[in-house]
């Protein structure tokens, strides 16, 4: 039985635009179910997008679902659905019709493309709306017709850029829901290019972070949170003087922020377990009401990673 | 006007059964008709863009076919004698001025926006992301124009001339008629392509459709009216830039009716073909190169 090849390979991935490097020779394995693509604006996402769909020429390696982009670039984007930020219709025609129209440019037969045209579009949640012509739809049914056209010939990769963009927060939830769904509905992986991070915390299981043309990170979510050092940071509810139980683990070598009366943060030191905070507290005569990992929000560790907070302090 | 999507509870999502495709693909190599098909059809859809025109160029062939006609009848001919047959062998090249006019409409109304039309509305990333290669989108396109020229530039000169192969009165006739069916060919299919490329190439300049229909009617109209009026002046060659004055000139060339009574041709047949040629071929390296710089910006360009 063949193994799957990995969603995406980089090796020594580079593009220069003339004398500017957009992309610097990006290593990396990219695999998982939905994979949040994060950078601010000229971090190089759009230009390795292009490069994976096999549309610009790079040096170095870029293989999408074992096929290297450069050379088999009309294979890879009959299995991959793009789903762009702008708008990107044609005029006159309705959705069911672009749809149509766009699973026959990925070469599905004509008849195959329309049954799955109506499918995907019912599915996106355009019902009846289908038949309209799309110059009069709005913002949100747009979105929902370009996630309908990207899904049309049954992609095995889906890169969605922006999903969410201008969006009222009931259709920005819906699309959430369809984006989280895809996957187990219908087996396939999302790289979801985005600015909004509480987007990525809330769907995506595993992030890849540019910045200056540069990876600078790429793992689960979890691992991003985490990629502090080993220290293990807590948050600690007590039933009473939380500052009274910062001087004691203080004391034992712990670095401790008290957040509230009742609260504290607690970094503890390598090598010691939870153990040391239940130790503090009887030793301070205090109650544990409640204690559990400090959480670092996506936004947090993506400013910490790209190293906003460092370039501030430097400038 | 706006619509909005029929709510639904949250978190229902609807599947009509999804099962994963697993037949063959189509060969890349064949999306150029998919383009051409949907060029076709998206011009058919709208009177004003295309029916209008073929009704004109149909009305030219009734008009054209009812002239041969009558000047085939044997009372035409006992009344003016050989110019009865003169007059019917000149209805198919002097009607191609009339197809003609109804090319550069259709290049109007489809052809001078095709391209400018679908960068204003972002098409190229919803064709580039796919398996739709540059060369795939021109062929398509040009192919799709092709068709709809065709029908208005060729189909009417074929179906006169073979209306006037019907028409012939003996065999030495059918044999002389028999030559006008390859000629009405060349002639129509020279129009088709020069009405489907060179506005192809206009419109492939700007981003806006209604510039682009602006820059090709200036063309067009302007600076071939001028161009003709020198040439007349100057009896050169300047005069073959006109494409209209063009295609009449080999048109006439074709058909040996250079010296017919009032239509003087300002232009000599080979640099009148040669213009044309050289027109389509510059208008395609025009939209070949505009649209694969096109491509490269198209997809993912806004973020």
């Amino acid at each position: 039985m063949s193994e799957r090849p990995a969603l995406i390979q980089l090796a020594k991935l580079t593009k220069r635009y003339g004398a500017i490097t957009a992309i610097a020779g990006l290593d990396a394995t990219i695999d998982g179910r939905i994979i949040g693509l994060l950078g601010p604006n000229g971090a190089g996402k759009s230009t390795l997008l292009k490069s994976l769909l096999g549309i610009i020429p790079y040096e170095g390696s870029a293989r999408v679902l074992g096929l290297e982009a450069s050379t088999h670039g009309t294979e890879i984007r009959d299995r991959v659905g793009y789903m762009p930020e702008q708008e990107a219709f044609l005029a006159g025609m309705s959705a069911v019709e672009l749809c149509t129209y766009a699973g026959e440019l990925s070469g599905l037969p004509r008849t195959e493309a329309m049954q799955r045209a109506h499918a995907a579009l019912y599915y996106a949640g355009l019902e009846e709306k289908r038949y309209q012509p799309i110059e009069g739809y709005s913002t949100g049914m747009k979105q929902r017709v370009k996630l309908a056209q990207a899904l049309v010939h049954d992609p095995e990769i889906l890169f969605l850029d922006e999903p969410t963009n201008g969006l009222d927060p009931r259709s920005r939830e819906e699309m959430l829901e369809l984006i989280v769904d895809l996957p187990t509905r219908r087996g396939c992986a999302i790289v979801l290019s985005t600015h909004l991070l509480p987007d990525v915390e809330r769907v995506c299981d595993q992030a890849v972070i540019m910045h200056r043309g540069r990876m600078k990170f790429a793992g689960t979510i979890d691992e991003l949170r985490g990629a502090r050092g080993p220290e293990l940071e807590l948050v600690v509810e007590v039933k009473a003087d939380a500052a009274r139980l910062a001087e004691t683990l203080g004391a034992a070598g712990a670095r401790c922020e008290v957040l509230s009366p009742l609260s504290l943060a607690v970094t503890l030191p390598d090598a010691t377990t939870t153990e040391l905070v239940f130790r503090g507290a009887r030793e301070a005569g205090l109650q544990v009401r409640g204690i559990a990992e400090r959480r670092e929000s996506v936004e947090a560790a993506f400013l910490r990673v790209i190293g906003v907070e460092g370039e501030d302090k430097a400038a | 006007m706006s619509t909005e999507a029929t709510p639904r509870p949250a978190g229902t999502i609807y599947d009509l059964g999804y099962k994963r495709y697993a037949g063959a693909r189509r060969s890349s190599a064949t999306r150029w008709r998919v383009l051409m098909r949907n060029q076709v059809a998206t011009a058919w859809k709208t009177w004003w863009r295309y029916r209008s025109h073929l009704a004109y160029a149909v009305g030219t062939t009734l008009i054209a076919g009812a002239v041969m006609y009558i000047f085939s009848e044997r009372i035409a001919r006992s009344l003016i004698g050989d110019k009865a047959t003169t007059f019917a062998d000149a209805a198919l090249p002097l009607s191609i001025q009339w197809y003609t006019r109804a090319g550069f409409l259709v290049s109007l109304t489809v052809g001078a926006r095709i391209v400018a039309s679908d960068i204003q509305a972002g098409a190229f990333t919803f064709y580039f992301a796919r398996s739709v290669r540059p060369r795939d989108y021109i062929i398509g396109k040009l192919a799709g124009m092709c068709v709809l020229t065709a029908g208005v530039c060729l189909a009417g000169p074929v179906l006169l001339s073979i209306a006037r192969l019907g028409l012939s009165s003996d065999t030495d006739a059918l044999v002389h008629a028999l030559a006008l069916v390859p000629k009405a060919i060349a002639i129509g299919l020279l129009g088709a392509l020069v009405f489907a490329a060179v506005p192809m190439a206009f419109s492939s300049l700007l981003a806006n459709g209604r510039y682009a229909v602006a820059l090709w009617t200036a063309y067009y109209l302007v600076f071939g009216q001028i161009v003709s009026g020198i040439g007349r002046g100057s009896q050169g060659w300047i005069g073959a830039l006109d494409i209209a004055t063009s295609l009449d000139s080999v048109a006439f060339h074709l058909f040996g009716l250079e010296s017919f009574p009032g239509r003087a041709v300002n232009v000599a047949a080979g640099p009148a073909l040669a213009s044309l040629l050289v027109h389509i071929a510059v208008a395609l390296v025009i939209v070949s190169v505009q649209v694969r710089r096109a491509q490269g910006s198209g997809v993912g360009g806004a973020t």
